[in-house]
């Protein structure tokens, strides 16, 4: 079989690409720049969308690529992937599953695994689909010895003209790929707190993540730090949610996780019914404790 | 200048009320009331703000059901000035929903913007403004938090992962927006009285050739967690970091 990817920050194609060497020839296009994260992982090909990439002219350069002669579609999600997986669907006029983190496949047939009622199911469905978008983070990617080709493609002008660009405070970390995740929920109650947080992050060699209020509304965490279902898909080997009711949004994101550990003050906080261990308590009281107990 | 503005209404039911059967896993969704999608409030609530500054009209479109009425109706209440319910949604093949939807708005012939969320609550798929942006090739500006219009051009901020962006487009457009765009009103008594005596457009989906997946489960997964919960902090404390440690190692 045939396979093309899209994956618009490269990492997103590592596991994916791990996945469907297997069954199959794969075409991976990444945008410029970040060519170097994905060309260990045995595409065939590696294709580079150099200048600015929006939905129409990443489109028009994919659609050079001849996307009706591959078996599958598959595109990593993000923002620019989910409304590209949207727009090939339309060209290609094929039924499209999105947000998969598992699948199978068997010739034409797909079987795949979402989330569905925000989270609170997961949907088993079997389809000729021709375009996939995946969960990042959902497959785990293994190097191969060789390294890609890759073929450069310059971009045509968007229609879509860029005013301002305002970069953000951007730390670099990748919370998918940390092995502890310290997160933290709106019982924090206010960014200052966070300070008391941090010598648990260290204690632990951790990160430091955060649900949706934390990172979107209050934003005390930057978006790139959000788990859940509009965030990050999170599995570390630990999981410590302070101050974090639980809500299925969020466990949709750190369901994955080896053992989950919840401190609340609230006994009755849905995080109980799907964490490993919990502290029923103040995690300002909790945490200091943890960290000296730690050393 | 005056705008045509289109919104697409998505219903749900009301998810946050919804469980599943503990012991087989199955979604308990009956007598569970449908609402309108939070992304959808969202929606409507940028586009009567866009009439209210620069004038024209918000024509609500709902790919729904025979019960989507009352959505129409707390749209209406919302600010909107004219709405469609289109019935036979399955739900399940987002290139199906896109087709229905494109033809209508096309039937609305001259547009300037069609608004929309980025994701809908329930399913997730994000797929339905990419899909409409390459079926009605109009530009597509993703996931606003704030939109305008500036003479011919739609004007949006949009934030990514790694940076923020002021981008622009020709009209028409679409927009897909995020919840933090705005905070939806709520409508006045006078207004949602009002809305119940405006006339709501009702017509059927054409069924296309369209393939739609079959469902094999769709059932809560299984927590397997320990739920070892300490109330007594000490103890607590002593047990996870025995537990910590190990996983340091």
């Amino acid at each position: 079989m045939k396979f093309l990817v899209f994956s618009e920050d490269g990492n997103g194609a590592t596991g994916l690409v791990t996945k469907l060497r297997e069954s199959g020839e794969v075409d991976s296009i990444t945008l410029g720049g970040e060519e170097s994260k994905c060309i260990n992982y045995g595409s065939k090909t590696v294709t580079v969308l150099k200048g600015r990439a929006m939905g129409d002219n990443s489109l028009k350069a994919i659609q050079a690529m001849n996307p009706e002669s591959y078996d599958k579609i598959f595109i990593s999600s993000s923002p620019l992937g989910r409304d590209i997986a949207g727009m090939i669907a339309a060209t290609l006029k094929s039924l499209v599953i999105t947000e998969v983190f598992d699948f199978t496949l068997e010739n034409e047939i797909i079987r795949t695994k979402r989330f569905f009622y925000g989270g609170k199911t997961i949907l088993e469905e079997e389809s000729r689909a021709k375009v996939i978008t995946t969960q990042p983070g959902a497959f785990e990617a293994k190097k191969v010895d060789s390294s890609s080709p890759l073929n450069f493609v310059e971009l045509e002008e968007s229609k879509i003209s860029l005013e301002e660009e305002v970069e953000k405070d951007r730390s670099g970390t990748d919370i998918e790929s940390a092995s502890i995740l310290i997160s933290v929920g709106r019982g924090i109650g206010k960014k200052e707190a966070l300070d008391q947080v941090k010598p648990l992050v260290e204690a632990v060699h951790g990160e430091l993540s955060g649900s949706r209020p934390v990172c979107l509304d209050y934003k005390w965490l930057s978006e790139e730090r959000q788990v859940g279902l509009s965030g990050k898909k999170v599995k570390p080997k630990v999981y410590i949610a302070l101050g974090i009711s639980g809500q299925i949004q969020h466990i949709a994101g750190m369901r994955g996780s080896k053992i989950v550990i919840a401190v609340n003050k609230d006994k009755e906080a849905p995080i109980f019914q799907e964490c490993d261990y919990g502290i029923v308590g103040d995690l300002f009281q909790v945490v200091p404790k943890l960290v000296s107990s730690l050393k | 200048m005056p705008m045509n503005i289109v919104v697409l209404i998505k219903q749900i039911i009301d998810i946050d009320q919804m469980k599943t059967d503990p012991k087989s896993g199955e979604p308990l969704t009956q007598n569970i009331p449908m609402r309108i999608e939070n992304l959808s409030k969202n929606s409507i609530e940028a586009a009567v703000q866009l009439k209210e500054k620069n004038g024209g009209k918000v024509t609500g479109i709902i790919f729904g059901t025979d019960k989507s009425n009352a959505a129409m109706k707390e749209a209406f209440a919302m600010g909107v000035d004219e709405g469609f319910i289109i019935t036979g949604y399955s739900g399940n093949n987002p290139t199906y929903t896109a087709s229905v939807l494109g033809r209508k708005i096309r039937e609305l012939g001259s547009v300037d913007c069609v608004i929309m969320g980025n994701q809908s609550a329930d399913s997730y798929t994000g797929l339905l403004p990419g899909l409409l942006s390459a079926a009605l090739s109009m530009p597509l500006l993703g996931n606003a938090v704030s939109v305008s219009l500036e003479g011919e051009k739609i004007k949006i901020k949009r934030v990514l992962d790694e940076k923020d962006e002021i981008v622009s487009a020709q009209k028409p457009c679409i927009v897909s927006v995020t919840q933090e765009i705005n905070q939806p009103r709520l409508p006045p008594v006078l207004q949602i009285m009002a809305a119940g005596r405006k006339p709501i457009n009702t017509g059927q989906a054409e069924k296309g050739d369209f393939e739609m997946p079959k469902v094999l489960s769709n059932l809560a997964p299984k927590s397997d967690r320990k739920r070892e919960i300490y109330e007594d902090m000490d103890k607590g404390i002593a047990e996870i970091s025995k537990i910590i440690r190990g996983e340091m190692k």
